[in-house]
This record gives structure tokens, C-alpha cells and sequence, in this order.
């Protein structure tokens, strides 16, 4: 079955009726992810903008069709591991074990919780949609903001012009855990993206598996809704957001042979609107580098 | 019965809960509860115990996972002491209000700073307003026998609160006692298999704990301390139920020792009661009429029992290990005050502070607790009593 087919066909998990944002990467992400894992399946959503915007329902309202807890910022990967392991205990493997969570959750407060669960090889899938920040709360800083953005907590101000350090690279991170599936996706790259969802999902029913989603956000990034997977497309493209997997151990990547500048990455994007040359220069040298060392995992020196 | 052995508190814990063959077991090595974690890994890591043991990186964690295979339909264990019960307040909180009944042992200890890794009940004092069952245990025999009755308590429908098996860290984790060790037949008679629904399951797809507007979180707390009042009666009757199948009452919430024609009591709680005791045997045989009234469950507070039991006394002092900050005295003294209500009128009263940090309360501070009971001429308050050398 082709992705299209997939997507077309499969019925839809969430929530009807969610508050997420207008061209919000996140619920695209999410709703996809949970169309393709299924009804047989207990999902953890944390604190963030997905719980924030109802994917989960309303108190009597609404709801999804599938198991969904909201869990703690903090301990998304240790709740699942619970259940993971309850679920193995029960003869009951088919079922999907399956996070979605922001970065905050993911690789601030919830990063111990996770390396933890990636260590012991729990039985699930645990997404990251990384938007970049809280933007839940109001579009504050996290560890995986990049170099001169402009956040709410780092304002692009006389003295200090943006977020004064670079992102931390949470999948390559995550792939050193020796985990049994870890890959990058993006939301512009839907047919890839549905393989990785399908590819984690499997290797779920192994060991650990993750998977580091771009989750381009409008409204905390100041760009225009209609242009999230636009933006999508050049992070990809400007090698900003490279493409690739570690299949039990093993790196393969999405080549790009033509790459677009940084610079015409952040484009349009107002959160990088006060970027200064030298920042720019780095975001690009940083950029650079990361290809260079995921074409060298992947033995394509 | 089966067999008699001499056991640390601390292996108490490990075989109570091991013969509650619970489904998992996550659990975080912290001084002085090491050992339970040690002793369960044993147990499962020679094929002795049929549990699943996930060996976290933190306290919150541990707390964490056992929530989730408890939200998956298990029976779930861990254990712990002071910072780590600090580091997983957080999920502690949410699994008594999701309602998701376990046991959790704690090996008490004082809370840093100063820093310490010794005996205390600061850490598991401090949590009492996080929805829990919480009971403190005398003996070791007592630590083994409350971990199967907390099961019994914390699944019961009219209940559904997770349980705290708390006893002293050192005093009772490290020291050894005659312990009756009860056989797996008898465990599996008087407690059943765990049979609550999962509550995360896809044939029953449920949202556990959406975002709840106000009206609607009030009628969950509400129902919440209804329970945790309903689990008064329920705690008699698991400790009737223990006693017929296994011979060992320990009196419900509260235990009493020489309490009927006192004049004074000493409250207790925990370890320390045994000292009690044998100062209020001494303090006897020189006419002193002079009782103990320990407290087993701190939450619920067993407010009838303790208003009944110290209804003829002419006065009481609660003996603490841990403080109330802003009381200038423990953590149950003023508890124990509220729970007197109007009879508190006409009594003689104060808190004794000790055993902090490792310090011993010995047979010479408890007689010095029963000496300024008796010189006391008013009633009223009175000064804290600082059980120092």
C-alpha cells in the first residue's frame, strides 16, 4: 500500500476538534503518526502544545479512539516503560506502545526519563516533534533552540541578540544509546516519513526506537501558517534538518547533493529576523558539519 | 506457618513483597533501602520470584514506571528513602490521585541539609498531604506483615489508595529480629490476585486524566478524602482478616500499650515505641501510671481512636523524628492536637522533638519525656522538649 493509500484510508485516531495553531506542525505530525500506529495501541502524550490543544479530548466532550494518558513533562518514557513492560507481561506484544512528545519533553526535563528507557531497550516508539521551544507556554527557549533565535525567554535584545548557544542534536544522541531504530523525519517528506513511522513501529515490537520529527510552528516562529511545510522543505533542504536512520546500528541517509544555503533557510522566518552575519556564518559551519558527519556514519566518505 | 528467621527490616520488606508475587518491580538503590532492591533482584534474577524488574536511573523513574504498568493493570512495588522520595514527589503525588493502588516501602531518613544518609521521618512526614495510606512500622515482623496487608488495603474498591510501608532506616532496615515468615500458600490465601481493570487498554480506549476543568477535579479530591475516611474501617478489618490467618494483630490504626488507667501517655511513632515500652514498664514499678499510644497510620489520621484513647489522660507528649517548620514543634504534635478537638481542654501537653539525623532517643530521653509530663502543674501547651545529650 502506498503512503497516500495509507493515509487516505486508515481511520483517524485523534480527537476531532483540537485548538492546535493554524499550519501547526505538531498536530500534523501527531495525527499522522497515530493514524498509521492504529486503535491497538496506548499512546503518551506529555504537557506541550499536542495535550494543550486537546488531542486527547475534553473531559466528557470528546476523545480519541485509542488508550492516551497525559503524562508528566518529565517521565513520558518511564510511564511508557511501564506500560510497555505490563503489555509484554500480558502475552499482548501487538499492541503499540507509542509516545509523541514536544522538545521540552523530550531533550530538557525529560531527557533523563528517555536515556533511561532507551538504555534498558523498553519495547515502544517515542517521537519527538521538535518545534523548537515551549511553545505551548508561549514560545520559550529550549535546548534544542537554534543559535540566534528569538524566543520569549531569549529576546533579540541591545545586549543579548537572541539565544546565545547552539542546539543540542538530540537524535544522533539518541542513536548512541544502541538503540534498536533511530531516525530523523520531517513532515515535508511525507512517503519517508510514513516508512519511518512504519520502520520505528516494527522495531518497536524489538527494543527502543525513536524518531526526531521537524515540527515547523507558525505562530512561535512568526512565519505565515500556510507556509509551515515550505519551511519544512528548506530545513531539509539547507541540511539545517538532515534526513537519515540507524537501523540497528547501521546509518543510512537521504543524500543531498544540491543543498540551499542557511541563509535562504531562515528566510520569511521571524524568529531568525535579527540574525547577524557571524550568527548566520555558524548556523551554516554547524550545519555543514553535522552532513559531513552523518555522510561519515553512513560510510559515504 | 512457615519458617522463623532472624531478618532485617530491610528483608522484611523484600520477602513481603516478594509473596505478593507483584506483576513489576521498579526500584532505585538509596541508602538506607539498598538492600531491598538487592534482595528483589536476587529473588528474581535465580528465578526465585516470577516479577518483571526494571532497573531505572532515578527515583522518578521508578515511580514512573510502576505507574504505568499499574495503569496497564499490575500489581507494581518499589521502595525508597528521603532524597529519592523527594526527587519522585512528583509522580508520587499522581499515582494516589489517579487512584492507582500499590505499595511502596520506605526505609525512613532525614531530609539534607545538613547532609545525612541517616535515620529520621522527615522524608516520608513531609509527603503526608500527597494522598497516600501512610503506616509506620514498630517491629520487623510488623514492616513483612504490613506490606501484605497494604496490598489487601490499597486494592480494596472502597479504598483504591496506594499504601506506605514506612519503618525506620537503620534502626529497623539494618537490624536483625525473629521474624515468623509466613509460606507463599498463606500469602496466596488471604490475598487474592490482582484483579482491577487496566486502566490503558485499547479494548476499553479511555483518556486517562484529560485536562479537567475545576468542578469536575473537585469531585475527584472529594472522592479522594471520602476514600481515604472509608479506609479507616478497612484497615480494621485487614488486620481482623490478617489475625485469623495468621495470628498476628496489630490493632488497626492505632496500638495502645498500658493506656487504660493512665495518667499520661507517650505518643509514638514507629521504632521508637518499643523504648517506649520499656520506659513505661520501668516508670510503673515506680508508680507512675504511665502508657503509649502509638500511631500506626498517620494518613488517615485516626482522629475517633486517638480522642478515645487519651480521653483520661491527664496529659500527653508526642514523641517526633521529624518537624513541623512552622509549629515549632513535630510533625504530629499538632496533628494529634487537632485530632483532641475540644477534649484537648484540661490536658497537659507538649511536643518532644528527637531521633533527627541518626540520633538515638534512648531509655534516658523518654524517661526525661515521662518526668516533665508528670512535673507539668497547668494545662495548656508546653515547651517543646528537645530530646538532646
Amino acid at each position: 500500500m502506498s503512503y497516500m493509500d495509507i493515509l487516505k484510508t486508515a481511520p483517524q485516531v485523534m480527537t476531532p476538534g483540537s485548538s492546535a495553531c493554524q499550519g501547526c506542525g505538531g498536530e500534523l505530525i501527531l495525527r499522522r503518526i497515530m493514524q498509521i500506529a492504529g486503535n491497538n495501541s496506548v499512546f503518551a502524550v506529555p504537557p506541550g502544545c499536542m495535550a494543550g490543544a486537546g488531542v486527547d479530548g475534553w473531559s466528557y466532550q470528546n476523545g480519541c479512539t485509542a488508550p492516551i494518558h497525559i503524562t508528566l513533562l518529565d517521565n513520558t518514557a518511564s510511564f511508557m516503560s511501564g506500560v510497555s513492560e505490563m503489555y509484554q507481561r500480558k502475552g499482548r506484544p501487538d499492541v503499540n506502545i507509542v509516545a509523541i512528545a514536544g522538545d521540552g519533553a523530550t531533550a530538557d526535563c525529560g531527557f533523563q526519563s528517555l536515556s533511561g528507557a532507551a538504555e534498558r531497550g523498553t519495547k515502544m516508539l517515542y517521537v519527538c516533534y521538535d518545534n523548537e521551544g515551549y511553545m505551548n507556554t508561549g514560545f520559550q527557549r529550549s535546548s534544542t533552540t537554534n543559535l540566534g533565535s528569538r524566543t520569549s525567554t531569549t529576546p533579540t535584545g541591545a545586549a543579548i541578540n537572541g539565544k546565545e548557544q547552539s542546539a543540542k542534536y538530540v537524535p544522533l544522541i539518541m542513536a548512541m544509546h544502541n538503540v534498536e531504530y533511530c531516525a530523523t523525519a520531517s513532515p515535508s517528506n511525507m512517503p519517508d516519513f510514513v516508512a519511518k513511522v512504519q520502520h520505528g513501529l516494527e522495531a518497536s515490537k524489538r527494543g527502543f526506537a525513536y524518531l526526531h520529527v521537524f515540527s515547523p510552528c507558525p505562530t512561535g516562529w512568526s512565519f505565515k501558517p500556510n507556509e509551515s511545510i515550505a519551511v519544512a522543505r528548506r530545513a531539509v533542504a539547507s541540511n539545517m534538518f538532515p534526513l537519515w536512520e540507524c537501523d540497528k546500528g547501521k546509518f543510512y541517509m537521504t543524500e543531498n547533493r544540491s543543498p540551499i544555503t542557511i541563509a535562504e533557510f531562515v528566510r520569511g522566518i521571524g524568529k531568525f529576523n535579527k540574525l547577524t552575519e557571524e550568527e548566520l556564518g555558524i548556523l551554516q559551519k554547524t550545519a555543514d558539519e553535522r552532513y559531513a558527519l552523518i555522510k561519515r556514519l553512513c560510510g559515504k566518505d | 506457618m512457615g519458617e522463623v528467621k532472624a531478618l532485617t527490616g530491610n528483608k522484611c520488606a523484600t520477602m513481603g513483597a516478594a509473596l505478593c508475587r507483584p506483576d513489576l518491580i521498579a526500584a532505585y538503590p538509596i541508602t538506607p533501602q539498598s538492600s531491598v532492591v538487592e534482595g528483589l533482584a536476587d529473588l528474581v534474577f535465580s528465578g526465585e520470584l516470577n516479577s518483571r524488574m526494571v532497573q531505572v536511573e532515578s527515583e522518578h523513574s521508578a515511580m514512573s514506571v510502576v505507574q504505568g504498568a499499574a495503569a496497564a493493570g499490575g500489581r507494581v512495588f518499589t521502595a525508597t528513602s528521603a532524597q529519592g522520595l523527594a526527587l519522585m514527589y512528583e509522580p508520587y503525588f499522581r499515582m494516589s490521585t489517579l487512584r492507582l493502588p500499590m505499595v511502596m516501602a520506605i526505609a525512613t531518613r532525614e531530609m539534607t541539609s545538613p547532609e545525612t544518609i541517616w535515620s529520621g521521618q522527615q522524608d516520608a512526614m513531609s509527603v503526608r498531604e500527597a494522598g497516600w495510606i501512610q503506616c509506620f512500622c514498630e517491629t520487623n515482623q510488623e514492616i513483612l506483615d504490613m506490606i501484605i496487608q497494604g496490598y489487601m488495603l490499597a486494592e480494596d474498591k472502597r479504598v483504591l489508595i496506594p499504601v506506605n510501608v514506612c519503618y525506620d532506616g537503620f534502626y529497623s532496615s539494618h537490624l536483625v529480629e525473629r521474624v515468623e515468615l509466613p509460606t507463599q500458600e498463606e500469602v496466596d490465601a488471604f490475598l487474592p490476585a490482582y484483579s482491577l481493570p487496566a486502566k490503558l487498554d485499547p479494548a476499553t480506549p479511555q483518556a486517562l486524566d484529560p485536562m479537567t476543568p475545576g468542578e469536575l477535579l473537585m469531585k475527584y479530591r472529594h472522592n479522594h478524602l471520602e476514600a481515604m475516611q472509608a479506609a479507616l474501617p478497612v484497615i480494621d478489618e485487614v488486620d481482623a482478616k490478617f489475625a485469623a490467618a495468621f495470628g498476628r494483630s496489630y490493632g488497626g490504626a492505632i496500638d495502645t500499650y498500658r493506656l487504660d488507667d493512665a495518667d499520661y501517655a507517650l505518643v509514638t511513632v514507629g521504632g521508637m515505641t518499643g523504648t517506649a515500652r520499656d520506659v513505661v514498664d520501668a516508670m510503673r514499678e515506680s508508680g507512675v501510671k504511665v502508657g503509649v499510644l502509638k500511631l500506626r497510620f498517620t494518613r488517615p489520621f485516626p482522629v475517633e481512636k486517638v480522642r478515645a484513647a487519651l480521653a483520661n489522660v491527664k496529659g500527653f507528649a508526642v514523641v517526633d523524628r521529624s518537624v513541623s517548620f512552622g509549629w515549632n514543634a513535630g510533625s504530629m504534635y499538632s496533628e494529634v492536637c487537632a485530632a483532641m478537638g475540644e477534649t484537648l481542654a484540661g490536658k497537659a501537653h507538649f511536643s518532644a522533638i528527637g531521633g533527627l539525623g541518626g540520633a538515638d532517643i534512648s531509655m534516658a530521653h523518654m524517661e526525661n519525656v515521662v518526668k516533665t509530663l508528670t512535673s507539668l502543674n497547668e494545662p495548656g501547651r508546653a515547651d517543646t522538649l528537645w530530646l538532646m545529650d
